[in-house]
């Protein structure tokens, strides 16, 4: 159900990814969330096109972690700003972000490679549990064109969104 | 603190397949977070004074990320950039699996074909239209050679896409010069490589001023930069 995939940069750490709908416990997620009790960043699944995209976002949050030089203040937040497209932060996390109200939520987990939240974390959710890669069902696929500004002759939208997300520091926003 | 993320690129470059060493930088092959990779580490130079090192190999690092983006955007095939490392100067890029290089293609078609021109017009075509939408870009390659180019078998519809790779000399300029001296770069490797495409390159830039806007500019500049070349008469 859940998917992990190591870093292979960071060899420690790896990345964990659960989905979840007909969520009736969002607001109590983020509160856990804000408080730590989730060590996890709750993404808005209908902003995901596949699972990769996440791990591109945390590889980018590990590695600017290491360094110093995150833009936010926590793994967790700097894993939801790097899905943005914008260098604005608060507008990604309204963005990527789940709300109170949301029915559905896309779970990261970094950890260390001999850790595991799995079962912990989906104690906490009242929701169905999907298979990560499902979470192609749950895609906004226009509102990720629209914000992304993806145009019809870049073909492949994961793409296009992926290297929008690797390259966001040195190209100017739009 | 930033020497911890260089040693993990360093571990992790020095156990894999070195592809290719060129003088600016090494190409390694890898699999990234589940996809197959190409890691592109520019590596210090040592004979540069390490100041000047620094501003240059992280510019033309931002230049080949930027060149790239802009390429995509505008729908012209070229890698997707998985990450970007500032601190190694390492981008870890899509590797496109299952292509062959068009340099690798035409010497093939040409040993195994009788009539080796028509199947190769078709490519020159294709050629001729992805750079003047380049050039439409205003995206400068910089190393237009045939071994820049990939051909790999498109999964919607079986046909052959054109891949632009290895943007690491690019630049942005809407100057019809830099576009000719391009397309010259592109004529010159050409040529050499392929011996008896005089045609086919004619073809090739047919292509070209039939597809973009700004051709008339570039074709103008370009056969003033082949009256200034190497050994040429300087007689005006």
């Amino acid at each position: 159900m859940h998917l992990t995939q190591r870093l292979e940069l960071f060899p420690d750490h790896a990345v964990t990814q659960l989905l979840f709908r007909d969520v009736k416990n969002a607001a109590e997620l983020r509160k856990k969330a804000m408080e730590g009790e989730i060590n996890g960043a709750l993404i808005n699944p209908a902003m995901i096109v596949m699972p990769f995209q996440v791990l591109v976002a945390a590889n980018k949050a590990v590695h600017l972690q290491k360094i110093g030089k995150m833009k936010t203040r926590s793994l967790n937040s700097e894993i939801i700003f790097n899905l943005s497209p914008t260098n604005n932060i608060s507008e990604a996390f309204k963005r990527f972000g789940i709300s109170d109200n949301d029915n559905a939520v896309h779970i990261v987990l970094v950890h260390s490679v001999d850790e595991d939240h799995v079962a912990d974390t989906v104690a906490k959710v009242d929701g169905q549990q999907l298979q990560v890669d499902q979470v192609s069902t749950l895609t906004d696929t226009d509102k990720i064109k629209k914000l992304f500004r993806v145009t019809p002759k870049e073909g492949n939208l994961l793409d296009a969104v992926v290297c929008r997300m690797a390259t966001k520091d040195v190209v100017a926003q739009h | 603190m930033a020497l911890d993320s260089s040693v993990s690129v360093k571990q992790f470059l020095s156990k894999l397949d070195l592809l290719k060493q060129g003088a600016e930088a090494r190409v390694y092959r890898a699999m990234f977070l589940g996809k197959p990779t190409i890691v592109k580490e520019r590596f210090p130079k040592l004979y540069r004074h390490p100041i000047l090192d620094e501003k240059l190999t992280h510019r033309r690092t931002v230049q080949e990320v930027r060149a790239i983006l802009r390429c995509r955007k505008a729908g012209i095939s070229a890698p997707v950039v998985y990450f970007v490392d500032y601190n190694s100067h390492a981008i870890f890029l899509e590797d496109i699996v299952g292509s062959i290089t068009v340099r690798d293609h035409i010497a093939s078609t040409q040993l195994s074909q009788t009539k080796p021109g028509e199947q190769l017009d078709l490519l020159a075509k294709k050629i001729g239209q992805i750079l003047a939408r380049m050039h439409d870009e205003d995206v400068v390659h910089g190393d237009l050679t045939t071994s820049n180019m990939l051909l790999r078998t498109s999964a919607d519809n079986g046909e052959m896409d054109l891949v632009l790779i290895d943007f690491g000399l690019s630049y942005i300029s809407a100057l019809p010069e830099d576009k000719g001296v391009d397309m010259y770069v592109l004529e010159k490797a050409f040529l050499s490589t392929h011996p008896n495409t005089e045609a086919l390159f004619e073809k090739l830039l047919k292509s070209y001023t039939a597809s973009s806007k700004k051709s008339t500019a570039v074709i103008k500049k370009l056969n003033e930069v082949r009256l200034r070349g190497r050994k040429r008469s300087m007689v005006g």
